[in-house]
């Protein structure tokens, strides 16, 4: 049976809107082939989701290749289900519709469970070596100022002290550009929930800087 | 009555929609809540900025196309994809068959140059740049000012490279003569002098990246 992608969905809310995704999903259906544009469309989101949460490279190539193998064999299964998403954000235009994605909600869903999988299975995996990846993003040939380097720094080290669900919504918000209702339906959460998690998230990484400055 | 702390979290929700909403229209200038605690909004600020969007190595992008165009010929078999290839067998570069209207042409071929190299390649140092408009995936071509890392962190920039060196090459020899090129050019109403243009910026960008 499918599973809609929004829980908690009330009676008399059907689909009525044109999610941005529904013809390249629609062409995986009828031809699994043709899931590709789905796969390159989100693959540097999922991948950068993976890395930021399992904080290294192998494991976050391990995890997208899951996280899409799944999507693929589940597409049969994909319900889109836009109902109390739309409802909630009552969109001006057409062209704000066709920026709603409930396949993305439903890939980063099964993202969140492969990557909390991932974890479980290696637990002996450091957790600080998001800071040993922030020094990859600042290699001196690459990145053209000290000024650029110090915020990419300071924005890793700040984010990897952040406690694992205010971090999640944070890069769901800043690295996947969600709205607070994507994330709430990814993450299981209501949308208040999510708004306060990310609050208190740039209150404490502000706490963070803060502190680098004095 | 809303609390505090959810009075705040509304006021910061609204400022973080301006954000995305300024690197929608490559707007430098945010409004700004004058209740918004200035620290969210320096917080925010560094985040938006510092918090990269990471891509893989394409090395190893095309080899789960590879693993994933396989499952997909065994699920429409009616077979099972247990069996299937596992991405990190890499090496192997085959276009997808149904390759999307996102791509631009020519990736395929940047990709396949990639693999001559082999697995062995020595791995330059990680590249940062602008947002590779030679993508033209939407969501990317949306934010040409965001921040990207290509090659994963660290590892397999060596095809990155080699990818966006072939892709300059190739398309300096080949116009974009495709089937969703020509529609796109037809659609948009450019002619192939403006399309020349476009394609020189796309080729200087690639370059800056590179150099």
């Amino acid at each position: 049976m499918s599973r809609s992608v929004f829980g908690r969905v009330e009676e008399g809310t059907r689909p009525a809107r044109l999610d941005r995704d529904r013809g390249l999903v629609e062409a995986a259906r009828r031809d699994p082939s043709r899931f590709d544009a789905l796969y390159r469309k989100y693959l540097a989101q999922v991948y950068s989701y993976a890395y930021y949460e399992l904080r290294d490279h192998h494991a976050a190539e391990d995890a997208t290749g899951r996280i899409f193998m799944q999507a693929l064999v589940g597409l049969p299964r994909f319900e889109e289900r836009v109902d109390a998403f739309i409802a909630a954000r009552t969109p001006a235009t057409a062209a704000d519709s066709a920026e709603l994605s409930t396949f993305r909600v439903w890939l980063f869903r099964i993202a969140r469970n492969v990557v909390a999988n991932e974890r479980r299975r290696d637990r002996r995996r450091p957790i600080s070596s998001l800071d040993e990846a922030a020094g990859f993003t600042a290699p001196g040939d690459v990145v053209e100022t000290a000024a650029a380097r110090e915020t990419v720094d300071a924005a890793w080290q700040a984010v990897a002290r952040l406690p694992e669900d205010r971090r999640r919504a944070v890069i769901l918000r800043f690295v996947d550009e969600m709205s607070t209702a994507e994330i709430a339906a990814v993450l299981d959460r209501s949308e208040g929930a999510v708004r306060v998690l990310l609050h208190r998230a740039l209150r404490s990484v502000a706490e963070d800087l803060r502190g680098r400055l004095s | 009555m809303l609390g505090e702390d959810s009075r705040d979290a509304r006021r910061t929700e609204r400022y973080l929609d301006g954000l995305l909403a300024a690197d929608e229209r490559h707007a430098p200038a945010v409004p700004v809540d004058a209740d918004l605690d200035p620290g969210v909004e320096l917080a925010a600020g560094r985040l938006r900025s510092g918090l990269v969007r990471l891509h893989p190595s394409f090395r190893f992008e095309e080899s789960l196309a590879t693993t994933l165009a396989s499952a997909a010929i065994r699920l429409r078999a009616g077979l099972p994809v247990d069996d299937v290839t596992p991405a990190s067998d890499l090496g192997r570069v085959a276009p997808f068959p149904g390759r999307s209207e996102y791509e631009v042409e020519g990736v395929a071929a940047a990709a396949g140059a990639a693999t001559v190299a082999g697995p062995d390649a020595p791995a330059p140092r990680l590249q940062t740049g602008p947002a590779p408009a030679w993508r033209r995936l939407p969501e990317m071509a949306g934010h040409p000012s965001r921040p990207l890392l290509v090659g994963g962190v660290g590892v397999g920039v060596a095809s990155a490279a080699l990818s966006l060196g072939a892709y300059v090459a190739w398309r300096h020899s080949h116009p974009a003569a495709g089937r969703m090129g020509r529609a796109a050019r037809a659609a948009h109403g450019r002619s192939g002098r403006s399309g020349q243009g476009r394609r020189t910026g796309v080729i200087n960008g690639i370059l800056g990246v590179v150099s």
